[in-house]
């Protein structure tokens, strides 16, 4: 289908935009690796030479190591919630009949329009009025019940189920848990994986709740410390750029392994 | 009879106890605080002291404050350059990488990378390369340019970040929008003597209309939230040039301390993102398919 001589034109393109997508990370990252002398006195875009570690070990002194723990125990612990309730709520809409669940159902899917940005205010009163302010629990609280949308993509799932495989399991006297657990989840493997890549993603990367809902370096996240990093050391950027390669290459590496399935998963999803 | 009513109280009993959970989020993290910011938009807090009732104070006084008017139109811009901009790239890098050539996966999956990181890091990045002195930026032209705190290139570079961000997540849409277009198409053209150029403004694009649609739409509803990149480079100024409403709302709570206007923005975005929303769902019904009889 191609003209075999418009193929160079077309990989100097792609080569172009991959050069303006890859370079900032790679200046970036050599960067976190140069020394704080040799930054200053040398030009900013030589490699390091040597390469050092100093920055990271600073990070580590500033309490990046804390902050790469909670930010890990929040992502795991939202994605493991939102997934168990989404799944067990996907479940009752695909699969139950009973009174209000059309309109319950409908009342999930309006929430999909409550922007983020709108609730982070009254949400910030409602923490603060049950005094946790400042506390793990203000960090997963809010997203550990499951999520409208992954519940709609799951619902849509289980309903394609065949019915005589439950049907069968029932028969063999399981009761709706094993069924659950049994038969549903491992007949839904690619959709939970979509998910939960999703919500590690989003989880790991978010940023304005943390920021308004904690204070000071016991639970701060690695967003957070490194925008409070930035504003307290504007000008040692190598410091800086140590701090976004920890906040960066996690999720790259994640990336790099789960290629395929996420690059097919945004679209399927076609949400962040 | 009487096992049939027991198996339905069964049923529901079971319905409810697995929605119980969710249900239980939605209403207090969902819809119980968009019921909080609409009486806190009526009361003034500052986040410590206590809470006063004012009536319309807030709505009067946010709906006539320059800054809020300010905050609008500049989001307003940020939205008309970024979306267009992002469309169009994105369009772009799907028509390369739908040509199937080696080594496309590889770069499809490149260009993804910046939208998968997180948003805080990645202006953090950029602040580091666009800083006037030893930014890379700056190393590389050899001159120093104000990138950040020129009042007519601050919101210009913003946007460009957001873009550069986005630009692989939207060519990602547009790739299986192009894909999806049955080759037969293109083959029956080809035999009318149609160009690769005509087929492309003639076939193509006209398919992708659902595909256009899908993403401004939600680039719209995603721009118009923007808050991590302005945070990190620019904290909203100079002089308040890119100070988009989702950091107006943020400083207006937590920089001044000012909840009840704080709220008010809050409701003030909320109606105009349903108002995107419910127009998405009208045009979509109107054109959800193609017939290709």
């Amino acid at each position: 289908m191609n003209s075999p001589s418009r193929a160079p034109l077309i990989y100097t393109g792609l080569v172009m935009a991959a050069v303006l997508t890859v370079a900032p990370f790679a200046l970036g990252l050599l960067t976190s690796f140069t020394s704080a002398q040799q930054f200053a006195t040398g030009t900013p875009l030589s490699l390091p030479s040597p390469p050092t570690m100093e920055n990271y070990a600073a990070l580590a002194g500033a309490g990046f190591g804390r902050a790469l723990a909670v930010t890990a125990l929040m992502t795991a612990i939202i994605t493991i919630g939102q997934l168990t309730f989404s799944v067990l709520a996907a479940y009752a809409f695909a699969r139950l009949e009973f009174p209000g669940r059309d309109a319950l159902f409908w009342v999930y899917m309006a929430t999909l329009m409550v922007p983020a940005t709108v609730t982070v205010v009254p949400l910030y009163l409602m923490m603060a009025q049950l005094g946790l302010r400042n506390t793990f629990w203000a960090l997963v609280l809010p997203f550990l019940f499951g999520s409208p949308y992954a519940i709609f993509l799951l619902r849509e799932y289980f309903r394609s189920i065949p019915a005589d495989l439950l049907n069968a399991a029932r028969l063999d006297g399981a009761n709706t848990l094993d069924v659950i657990v049994h038969v549903v989840i491992p007949a839904s493997k690619p959709i939970l994986a979509t998910l939960t890549l999703i919500t590690v993603v989003s989880q790991w990367n978010s940023f304005m709740w943390p920021l308004v809902i904690t204070s000071g370096g016991r639970w701060r996240v690695l967003t957070v410390a490194t925008a409070g990093l930035q504003s307290q050391y504007n000008a040692q950027w190598t410091l800086v750029m140590a701090a976004t390669t920890v906040a960066i290459v996690p999720l790259v590496m994640l990336f790099v392994v789960f290629q395929r399935h996420l690059v097919r998963s945004i679209v399927v999803t076609g949400l962040k | 009879m009487i096992e049939a009513t027991r198996g339905r109280i069964r049923s529901t009993l079971l319905g409810y106890g697995l929605l119980a959970p969710s249900l239980f989020g939605v209403v207090c993290f969902l819809l119980l605080p968009m019921l909080v910011v609409v009486w806190l938009s009526l009361h003034r807090w500052d986040l410590l002291g206590p809470i006063r009732y004012v009536g319309l104070d807030n709505w009067r006084s946010v709906l006539t404050d320059p800054s809020f008017g300010n905050s609008q139109l500049v989001t307003l811009l940020f939205i008309a350059i970024v979306v267009p901009a992002q469309v169009v790239l994105g369009l772009a890098a799907a028509t390369m990488l739908a040509r199937g050539l080696p080594g496309t996966g590889l770069f499809r999956a490149l260009y993804v990378i910046p939208w998968i990181c997180s948003p805080l890091a990645v202006a953090v990045l950029w602040r580091w390369i666009l800083a006037p002195t030893d930014g890379a930026v700056s190393t590389v032209l050899g001159r120093r340019i104000e990138w950040l705190t020129d009042p007519g290139l601050a919101l210009p570079v913003v946007s460009a970040v957001t873009v550069w961000t986005n630009v692989g997540y939207v060519a990602l849409f547009f790739l299986a929008g192009i894909l999806a277009i049955p080759p037969s198409i293109h083959a029956a053209a080809r035999i009318d003597g149609a160009t690769s150029w005509q087929r492309f403004w003639r076939i193509t694009l006209p398919m992708l209309r659902p595909t256009f649609f899908f993403v401004s739409v939600t680039g719209v509803v995603s721009a118009a939230q923007v808050f991590d990149t302005v945070y990190a480079l620019t904290g909203g100024g100079p002089a308040g040039r890119t100070d988009l409403v989702a950091h107006r709302i943020y400083a207006e709570a937590f920089g001044s301390a000012a909840i009840g206007r704080a709220a008010v923005m809050a409701m003030v975005l909320f109606i105009i993102l349903v108002g995107v929303t419910v127009v998405q769902h009208l045009y979509f019904r109107r054109r959800i398919s193609y017939e290709l009889s």
